[in-house]
């Protein structure tokens, strides 16, 4: 399961970065990779232990900075948990959700981290939650709000593993940063196309 | 999610150069659409009831106007985002006025007063905390020593029961308060059938339908109630429909829809209806009782004289109400309220008795609130002003505005030592107050309303408080406490809340429910608690019915002319002022938005070399206002009218210095009880001043465009087409095609079912189709505002509806008929939105593919490829495309208006073309779900905004390709027909012609 995910990542990429550096519209001829198996990457596909890095870390890697050093590669890859525990709503709006403080305090209530810098920023989450402050995220990927995004459609057409089609490959990112521009209409349609599906403006556009 | 709402427009410049910057390759940080950072800032704790991206419903009642129709509220991501009907609510089931949507218009109001507020050391009002507020007014009214009065215009329920309750205990006065109250009804069923109550009405059974001035369709009654019972029996069924007449001076919206209009001399209404008793009695088996004799003296020459109603139309009037079982006559809304409306509406109590209405479509003993009459205000003015009241506390009523200035009303509320209000908008009542401790809104409060015996319905707090208030039902228990004592001891509930459980636990014991808390969450769910009517009691006539008169009512004042004002059908009693989807509404009849007008009869105006939009000065001994002219055909000529609803002094910002108040002409004796609105005849003085009328038609007249299409119920019994109807009536030569053009209709038609086989519109798409039954559509514009309210459609204000640049994606087109040469005159409407055209002419001009057919038969509009040629427009014969002119998304929705903004819809920035979509929001959602269940669509899945609305259920709305759906049958009515067929642009859009039961004349 998590094998096709990374494939299909990839091939998703790949069609991504085409049109954001050539601009050509012809990518949308190529859509039959998309079926074809691909080559893991070559990010250290076998080990599930995330790297160890410190908050000072954070700001030599990619994306912004985010005012908890929160690592998604610990939780969805390390310790594997699913993307839908936290992104609650995917599958059934058209927004995945955030979640609440009180989802982050059901674990940390009891998980104080392992090493220093672990506890440092559980710390922080912990004095907000006791402060009733919610954390503020720096959002990463914001559509346009003349386009409609039905987040729940596409998992149900491509599984609920799908996520990393968009997101890129989230289990390895320390701190999330954009693969892929989602406001480029060129990377929604080349998918569409590939997978013979509506391409009608106002599928998306109302 | 409590991310940014979708309100924030996106900037059309800006969003151009990120496009392009997108386009070459750099991903900027913070999304395309801004480069600001968002931030996504989490819940503490998730609330159990809501999905981000999923609207939450929660079932609550309207507190607009005292029918306490049932509500669904929308909400998302916790705030409230449209309002409609509930279903299960016998009342509305599931329509809503545009009044009632407007609510959220209040709850959003930048006009809205944001904390408690009191007087300062320095006497001026500033903000206080709520607790000081409750201190306050303990302490005051310690020191008033039982001097204390309340005016209420809060509906009967558990509030109410605490109020009467507490002004008891404080040994003050309570008067329930209601502009447009029903004490001449609730006085003349008194002299009638010794019955002190106001009855409900039963159009819908009703085969005649007969009213003597009452604007039953917008603001007499219960509007919807009667609204949809008037569609069901005067929109035809497909074999008859009911006939309905209307008499006053002045032809209201409800007037317009009756398929005649008797311009009765104002006053002399209750000579007609018992000019008709005295006409029927004879014939019918019913007895009379002591109003016998008086009947006797009312024959129809006599009728005639008084009227100025020939007595042949008074007899054929007669033969035909006698002939219909059961009918229904109504009477006592403003345009009937003078010195003798008590007699109208006691004669026609005994024409209803003579007819055997009564208990058929008459029904007493449901229940229906009465406020305490004008009668109980006038005696309060006169106490404040000796100086015998020290507290006053005014709730959910603005008397100061709604009462015409010459009662004095505000210098005697001046004359009280201390003033509270609980008014969420700072009126012209509330500018008095020295305590100003603002209501929560009804959105955001725990609170019930009881509209009949039958109904009861649940307000519960759908949202957090938008600004800082507290409900006025806990204020009332506060205080109490503060107070101690005998008083504190009546009132041990800790808070409004706990009175209401308590209340519905008493409530659900005396039903036989096994456990409160199931059954409060059980009527919290549903709404309410909804019985069965109870049975009709049995009425007989009394003896005092004797005394009833048909004497013509004596008008004061030595003008030329009657003045009649009348509710507005957006304002209602001024309250809707303020609120800008029904400024920008236009009125039903006149289509004038955002002003104040003078009706005058087009030939008086003519005599009097005065045209449309002239300021005419109209005086009284009371006082003198100034308001344009609007020249209209269906009123009297000895007879000026005028809207009620505007001219506040203050009331924020969108009302404040905006038109006048016909009220300010008239006298303010309580006389027998209530306030006579026709009371005084004006005099009408031309000044120099023009003020441009801003009206939303073109021209008031079809000028033989066959835009709306009517045939009399003869005609469409036989299932005529509107083509056959007019050839019957010898008019078909120039409405018919030719020959050559019905063959170059089919051959298109053949050429587009060709069409239809290649690309994307040969798969199995829905088309999606819409249905308008013009015989129920009454043009009451309930649809106008929920489109506004659904698709975030900006109001441009007075000054760009002058130029023409309204938004209203869906709107009411009136248009005369007759009034000329003698011909009757009437009037006839027809919603007119975007008809989704196979052939659409607009599609074929754009530049951009900004306009295009999609697949699924929609006319498609792409906000983000439109550049604004405005060829679009240029090329629509419907001329229902509008383009955006100004920054209206900036302009129309100040903080805090902008949290009503649907998140599904896009926010348009200046520079584009929109229209109506079909709410095609609404059809990806459901196509959304109904793929998530693994379901095709099934009809009813989707239902556009303006059908949703629509009290009279004119409109229906599908799928054309399920020969099963509810749009395929409408659309095989006979009576169906496309407005501009001859142009051959094939619209979605079927209308059903009008039908109307006119006399032949």
């Amino acid at each position: 399961m998590r094998k096709l995910l990374v494939a299909g990542l990839v091939t998703a990429m790949g069609v991504g970065a085409a049109i954001l550096t050539l601009a050509r519209p012809s990518t949308a001829q190529q859509p039959a990779k998309t079926a074809a198996p691909q080559p893991a990457p070559k990010v250290e596909a076998d080990s599930v232990l995330a790297p160890r890095l410190t908050v000072a870390d954070s700001a030599g890697l990619k994306g912004p900075k985010q005012p908890v050093f929160f690592r998604h590669d610990i939780h969805a890859g390390q310790y594997k948990i699913q993307c839908q525990y936290c992104h609650y709503s995917v599958s059934r709006s058209s927004e995945p959700g955030i979640p609440s403080m009180q989802t982050c305090m059901g674990c940390h209530l009891v998980i104080g981290g392992t090493d220093s810098t672990h506890r440092a920023e559980i710390k922080k989450l912990r004095d907000a939650w006791r402060e009733k402050r919610p954390i503020e995220w720096v959002r990463i990927h914001t559509l346009a709000r003349h386009a409609h995004f039905p987040h729940m459609r596409h998992i149900k057409a491509m599984g609920p593993a799908a996520c990393g089609t968009c997101h890129g490959d989230v289990q390895r990112m320390p701190q999330v940063f954009k693969v892929n521009n989602v406001n480029n209409m060129g990377f929604c349609i080349s998918c569409h196309v590939a997978r013979k599906v509506n391409r009608d403006c106002s599928a998306c556009h109302y | 999610m409590a991310d940014e709402h979708r309100s924030d427009p996106v900037d059309r410049r800006r969003f151009l150069k990120v496009l392009g910057v997108a386009g070459a390759g750099t991903a900027a940080l913070a999304g395309c659409s801004t480069d600001r950072i968002e931030k996504l800032v989490p819940y503490l704790v998730q609330s159990e009831d809501e999905v981000p991206g999923i609207a939450t419903w929660y079932a609550s009642t309207c507190t607009e106007c005292p029918t306490g129709c049932g509500l669904h509220v929308r909400t998302r991501e916790g705030r409230a985002v449209k309002l409609e009907g509930n279903p299960d609510h016998p009342i509305n089931a599931g329509t809503l006025c545009a009044r009632g949507q407007a609510a959220l218009q209040g709850l959003y109001n930048p006009g809205r007063i944001r904390f408690p507020m009191g007087r300062n050391a320095a006497g001026d009002i500033a903000e206080i905390l709520p607790l000081e507020g409750v201190n306050r007014l303990a302490d005051a009214i310690r020191s008033a020593n039982g001097k204390v009065a309340v005016v209420s215009g809060a509906g009967r329920g558990t509030f109410d029961d605490l109020l009467g309750r507490w002004v008891t205990t404080l040994g003050g006065r309570l008067v329930r308060y209601q502009a447009f109250d029903h004490e001449p009804v609730r006085l003349a069923n008194q002299m009638v059938f010794g019955l002190s109550e106001v009855p409900a009405h039963d159009f819908a059974k009703a085969k005649y339908i007969l009213s003597f001035g009452a604007d039953f369709l917008e603001t007499w009654g219960s509007p919807i109630e009667n609204q949809r019972g008037f569609a069901k029996s005067h929109g035809f069924d497909g074999q008859t429909m009911a006939k309905a007449v209307y008499v006053g001076p002045r032809m209201s919206l409800t007037g317009m829809n009756a398929d005649q209009w008797i311009a009765v001399k104002p006053g002399s209404e209750a000579s007609l209806a018992l000019g008709l008793a005295s006409a029927l009695a004879g014939s019918r088996n019913v007895d009379a009782g002591s109003a016998r004799t008086v009947l006797g003296e009312y024959t129809v020459d006599r009728v005639a004289t008084d009227t100025g109603v020939s007595a042949e139309v008074i007899r054929k009037l007669a033969e035909e109400l006698g002939r219909a079982t059961p009918s229904l006559v109504v009477a006592g809304g403003v345009g009937g309220q003078h010195a003798g409306a008590i007699d109208l509406c006691a004669a026609v109590n005994i024409l209803n008795h003579v007819l055997g209405n009564v208990g058929q479509t008459v029904h007493f003993g449901r229940g229906v609130p009465s406020s305490d009459g004008y009668g109980a205000l006038a005696d309060l003015i006169g106490s404040m002003d000796r100086g015998e009241i020290g507290v006053l506390i005014v709730h959910e009523a603005n008397p100061v505005f709604t009462v015409p200035k010459s009662s004095k009303l505000a210098d005697a509320i001046r004359k009280v030592p201390f003033k509270v209000s609980t008014s969420m908008f700072m009126d012209e009542t509330t500018v008095l107050a020295d305590l100003i401790v603002p209501n929560l809104h009804a959105l955001e409060r725990w609170d019930d309303l009881r509209p009949r015996a039958n109904v009861r319905g649940l307000i519960q707090p759908v949202m957090q408080p938008v600004f800082s208030g507290l409900n006025t039902g806990d204020l009332l228990l506060q205080v109490a406490r503060k107070l101690g004592g005998t008083v504190g001891a009546g009132f041990t509930a800790p808070t409004f809340e706990a009175e209401l459980k308590t209340a519905w636990g008493d409530f659900g014991r005396s039903r036989g429910a096994a456990d409160a808390d199931t059954f409060w969450r059980q009527s919290l769910a549903k709404g309410g608690v909804y019985d069965d009517a109870p049975a009709s009691p049995a009425v007989s006539v009394a003896a005092t019915a004797a005394q009833v008169s048909g004497a013509v009512a004596p008008l004061g004042g030595d003008g030329e002319f009657v003045f009649t004002p009348y509710p507005s059908s957006m304002y209602y009693d001024g309250r809707g002022a303020n609120r800008p989807w029904l400024l920008e509404n236009p009125d039903p009849v006149t289509k004038i938005t955002w002003q104040t007008w003078i009706e005058i009869n087009p030939e008086k105006a003519r005599e009097m070399n005065i045209r449309e939009g002239e300021i005419l000065r109209l005086s009284t001994p009371q006082g003198a206002i100034e308001a344009p002219v609007y020249l209209y055909p269906g009123i009297r000529p000895d007879t000026l009218a005028m809207p009620i609803g505007l001219g506040h002094t203050a009331f924020g910002d969108y009302a404040k210095g905006r038109g006048v108040n016909p009220l300010d002409l008239l006298g303010a004796e309580a006389g027998k009880g209530f306030l006579s609105y026709v009371s005084v005849k004006v005099k009408a003085e031309k000044t120099n001043g023009y003020k441009k009328l801003a009206k939303t038609e073109g021209n008031p007249r079809e000028l033989g465009r066959h835009i709306t299409e009517a045939m009399p119920v003869a005609h469409a019994a036989k299932g005529m087409t509107v083509e056959e109807s007019l050839k019957a009536d010898g008019e078909a030569e120039e409405a018919s095609n030719t020959k050559l053009e019905v063959d170059a209709l089919q051959g298109f038609r053949t050429a587009q079912v060709e069409q239809r086989k290649y690309g994307a519109y040969a798969e199995d798409f829905p088309q999606w189709g819409m249905s308008i039954d013009l015989a129920k559509c009454t043009g009451c514009s309930a649809c106008v505002t929920a489109c506004y309210a659904e698709n975030n459609i900006p109001h441009v204000g007075e000054e760009y509806v002058l130029r023409g640049r309204e938004m209203s994606w869906m709107r009411i087109e009136r248009y005369y008929e007759g009034g000329e040469n003698g011909e009757p005159f009437s009037a006839r409407v027809i919603p007119m939105l975007c008809q989704h055209c196979d052939n659409a002419p607009c599609e074929s001009v754009c530049p951009v593919y900004a306009s295009y057919h999609t697949a699924d038969g929609l006319n498609g509009q792409v906000y983000n490829r439109c550049v604004g040629t405005r060829y679009c427009s240029n090329n629509c014969p419907y001329k229902v495309r509008y383009f955006n002119w100004s920054a209206y998304a900036k302009l129309a929705f100040p903080e805090p208006l902008n949290l009503q903004l649907n998140p599904d819809v896009t926010v348009r920035a200046r520079g584009v073309m929109e229209k109506c979509t079909f709410c095609i929001q609404r059809i990806r959602s459901a196509q959304n779900q109904a793929r998530l269940e693994d379901r095709p669509l099934k009809d009813g899945d989707v239902v556009t905004a303006c059908a949703q609305a629509c009290p009279s259920g004119a409109i229906v709305f599908g799928n054309m390709k399920d020969p099963e759906s509810r749009v395929v049958k409408a659309k095989q009515d006979r009576r169906g027909y496309h407005v501009l067929e001859e142009i051959n642009v094939r619209p979605a859009v079927t209308y059903l012609a009008k039908v109307f039961d006119r006399a032949e004349a």
